[in-house]
């Protein structure tokens, strides 16, 4: 029997005649009307709980990365890899410099061709002396090459034998675990004693010294008698040269002291794990050396779509905008917008197989034609990069930009017009000093959501991106578009289905989900703001 | 002789020249996205109908036509060469007429003949169960999604005052609409697949696209709920009907076309997403259609084939060629179909809609 109020006893006394208040169902307390408003109060809380859910599991299996990444760069270090790193420097920039020689030889090869006519015989063998000092430059650093691998042999077998005592470790307290005490006994792990070990590669460092010594005393020897070549730009060339060559000479001593001062027993700070993935110039996995997890490639690729997909519908998208609303006729108003609409409903991924199939090839056959040759960049070989990627992304964005950009232009005041057509102003005046302005946080926003967006697009990216992990190279100019990238979303999709759960690559994928969310929230952010503000300013 | 301007009359100057140029330039960015538009849809129709319309095949039973590129599974295709004819089958076209020609062979006394064929995965048959699949997640997905978002709706419309309560509610809402498809699917992942244990499954990928496509219902929900005449609400509580009463008897019937209206966009938007069921719901390949599973509580945990995520793996799994095209393009253009056919009648309803609710 439910509990009745005092109101209804209060009625109850006095014998009614006339009861105007009906008896409520009550629940704990509660009407029935506040337990259906609790109820869809209930269901409209489902939206906070959902980014609440999403925060905690991105959080609870992303957290565990960075002390995972901070026992992965301990080992680099304690195992020696960090130390034979710091010597693979010097054979690492005397790679660069042979193939420094080998653009000149293709350039003076080039020459002979073009410009005096040889046969490739002929040129052959007026570059036979070239080759003979490549040849014997390239064969340089030899000694220390030797020296190099041993030292690797070295870091690998101990990183391995820690590597194989860890799982040893883990199946014994899984043993445990199951009660299995005796089995549990009889996993026999040898620790490494890591200090011991990475002794024998650094006791060896005399060994190196001599070795770079060798290469700087024959290195010197060969650039004081450089082969002669033809043209004067081609002289410059090599003379360019024999600088990077004494510059490079002349960082052995650094070189040598950073592996003097190199010490295993410094322990790697939790800093340095998260510096290490947010600075991180490599993702490597998988790696039989060392596997690295650095996101500055995925986020620079991202950037790099992302920019050139805004650069593509900022114009389209608003340009449409201000037609439609403000020049269109009513008819093609009427045909436009829907068209447009239905646009934003292509999938993506049909978009990403266009790109594949179409748009791709016809961008590489495209940039061949002398018409573009002015681009830098072009022509481009790679038929999949970040240009083709941009291209379908722009398209993507533009119906975002399009429908919110019309939406704050339709919702300047009517009177704004005609109080400038009203002073004398032209129709594309009015547009461009009232209609534009009044509008303009609208505008931004919408750009800034139509990035949103397109930072967030998979598929497109995946399909069409070019997957190469390296940060582009900027220093192509313009011409950085074509060259291929992968993508914070790209490399989530690619590499999420054969990650072993929990494991420290399937850490690191989270964190980059995580660094996703974050910037997909700050976007949305900065844009609620703006729009604010919009509403404020035509008050 | 041309008649003297009059001298109120503008001149073509300069001016005149550089504005018809700007607005040229709007003029030009529009129908360049729209000829982007009809340019792709063109090009997957054009290349993608043959696939369809060239596999209607007659039956002897009862629908007296099928066809085959919709109604049967995917096969590997095999192309080679036999008695100087050049041939491209099936899977099981292709083992069979290998037996009936080794048998004949040997029948007549002739050597075993041999073949070579080269093969290309997904190439033959056609995309039955991405359909189903794909059909199967949307309809789970929606209804959790309506469900959940109506209700939403219901309470941020009818119920809710102005504060900070329900403005945290809508920012909230506003900054899951902005949250990155493949963001859900790695959420999808780690709470539905690994924490709840559901493995890849429908349920899985259901509740990872319902909560993705929630923003969406939600604010088509509320708009269509407001749009109902204020007048409405208070004759009803006038009457002496309770809040409840109103909205069931005199709101909702009356917001219900509008809701579902608006949600076929989200519609279109959980069918055309591949991020999310990438990990949550979607297989690669699966032999046994969804309703063949021995137990009525294996439906609900089974993945599917899913038709984006079938494009996704024969765009990039496979080589473009001639004999892969048909399924790739195909593919594609059954499946802007259906996208286009949801998106397009959400757009005829609306239009249809607006004109009839006049109050």
């Amino acid at each position: 029997m439910p509990p009745e109020s005092t109101t209804t006893s209060v009625v109850e006394s006095s014998p009614p005649s006339f009861r105007i208040q009906k008896e409520r169902t009550q629940l704990l307390g509660l009407t029935l009307d506040e337990c259906i408003q609790g109820f869809f109060g209930g269901n409209a809380l489902v939206a906070v709980i959902i980014l609440g859910l999403i925060t905690f599991f991105l959080f609870r299996e992303g957290s565990g990365f960075f002390s995972q990444n901070r026992d992965n760069l301990s080992i680099y270090r304690l195992a020696g890899l960090e130390y034979v790193d710091l010597g693979r420097q010097p054979d690492k920039d005397h790679a660069a410099l042979s193939r420094y020689l080998s653009d000149l030889r293709r350039r003076t090869y080039q020459y002979y061709m073009e410009e005096e006519g040889l046969s490739a015989k002929e040129a052959g063998g007026r570059l036979a002396d070239f080759d003979v000092y490549a040849d014997r430059f390239a064969r340089a650093s030899a000694p220390i090459r030797s020296q190099l691998m041993e030292w690797g042999e070295i870091a690998n077998d101990i990183k391995a034998r820690h590597l194989g005592n860890q799982n040893l470790a883990e199946k014994r307290r899984q043993l445990l675990a199951a009660g299995k005490t005796k089995e549990a006994a009889a996993v026999g792990i040898l620790p490494v004693n890591f200090a011991v070990e990475v002794s024998a590669i650094t006791a060896t460092l005399p060994a190196y010294e001599e070795a770079t010594a060798t290469l700087a005393r024959s290195l010197e020897e060969l650039i004081l008698a450089p082969p002669p070549l033809p043209t004067v730009e081609l002289t410059a060339r090599m003379a360019r040269f024999q600088t990077l060559t004494r510059d490079f000479i002349a960082s052995f001593p650094a070189t040598l002291e950073s592996m003097k001062k190199w010490d295993a027993s410094v322990p790697v700070p939790l800093s340095q794990s998260f510096t290490a993935f947010i600075f991180g110039r490599q993702w490597l996995t998988a790696s039989f050396w060392q596997d690295w997890y650095g996101a500055t490639p995925l986020i620079a690729g991202s950037m790099l779509v992302s920019l050139i997909a805004l650069a593509l519908a900022i114009p389209l998208g608003v340009g449409a905008a201000i037609y439609v609303n403000q020049l269109a006729s009513p008819l093609e108003q009427r045909l436009i917008k829907p068209a447009i609409e239905f646009i934003s409903a292509i999938p993506s991924v049909v978009l990403g197989f266009f790109g594949i199939a179409v748009l791709g090839e016809f961008l590489r056959v495209a940039s061949g034609w002398s018409f573009f040759a002015w681009i830098p960049g072009f022509p481009f070989a790679e038929r999949l990069n970040a240009l083709t990627a941009g291209c379908l992304l722009g398209l993507i964005a533009v119906p975002t930009i399009f429908t919110l950009a019309e939406d704050a232009i339709n919702n300047v005041p009517r009177a704004f017009k005609e109080a400038s057509y009203a002073l004398g102003a032209s129709r594309l005046q009015t547009i461009i000093r009232i209609i534009v302005p009044a509008s303009l946080s609208g505008i931004v926003s919408a750009i800034l959501l139509g990035l949103g967006r397109v930072i967030g697009e998979t598929m497109v990216v995946l399909l069409c991106a070019g997957n190469r992990i390296a940060i582009p190279d900027f220093t192509a100019g313009l011409g950085v578009v074509t060259q291929p990238v992968h993508t914070m979303t790209g490399i989530i999709a690619q590499e999420m289905g054969e990650v072993e759960p929990g494991g420290i690559h399937y850490r690191a994928l989270f964190v980059v989900g995580l660094l996703l969310f974050f910037i997909a929230l700050l976007i949305n952010y900065f844009a609620q703001k703006i729009v604010r503000k919009y509403k404020v300013s035509i008050g | 002789m041309t008649a003297p301007f009059h001298r109120y009359t503008s001149r073509r100057g300069f001016q005149r020249r550089t504005e018809s140029t700007i607005v040229w330039f709007f003029r030009f960015a529009t129908y360049v996205i729209l000829l982007c538009g009809v340019f792709i849809i063109g090009n997957i129709c054009l290349k993608g109908l043959p696939a369809v319309t060239g596999a209607f095949r007659s039956l002897e039973q009862f629908p007296y036509v099928t066809n085959t590129f919709i109604f049967e599974a995917p096969e590997s295709l095999y192309v080679f060469k036999h008695e100087g004819v050049k041939r491209e089958m099936g899977d099981a076209e292709y083992r069979a007429f290998r037996e009936t020609e080794t048998a004949r062979a040997t029948a007549e006394g002739r050597p075993v003949p041999e073949f070579k064929a080269s093969s290309y995965v997904y190439a033959a048959g056609g995309i039955w169960p991405c359909i189903v699949g794909t059909l199967l997640l949307v309809v789970g997905a929606m209804t959790i999604a309506l469900l959940l978002g109506v209700a939403s709706a219901i309470f941020l419309s009818e119920y809710a005052r102005d504060g900070a309560f329900v403005r945290f509610i809508r920012l909230a809402i506003l900054n899951l609409a902005g949250v990155p498809s493949i963001v859900f699917g790695l959420f999808g992942f780690a709470m539905f697949v690994l924490y709840f244990n559901w493995n890849v499954s429908l349920m899985a990928g259901w509740f990872t696209l319902a909560f993705m496509v929630l923003p969406v219902v939600i604010t088509a929900s509320e708009e269509a709920l407001k749009a109902v005449p204020k007048g409405f609400r208070e004759g009803s509580l006038a009457l002496g009907a309770t809040k409840w009463q109103t909205i069931r008897k005199n709101v909702l019937p009356y917001a219900l076309p509008g809701i579902l209206t608006s949600s076929i966009l989200g519609i279109a938007r959980v069918a055309g997403e591949t991020a999310p069921i990438m990990f949550t719901a979607a297989y690669v390949v699966r032999d046994k259609l969804p309703w063949e599973v021995a137990k009525f509580s294996d439906f609900f945990f089974q993945g599917v084939m899913a038709l984006p995520y079938h494009i996704y793996v024969v765009s990039s799994k496979i080589p473009q060629n001639a004999y892969t095209q048909r399924v790739q393009y195909g593919t594609a253009f059954v499946f802007l179909g259906l996208v286009a056919l949801i998106a397009g009648s959400s757009i005829l309803l609306r239009n249809k809609l607006r004109g009839r609710y006049q109050w």
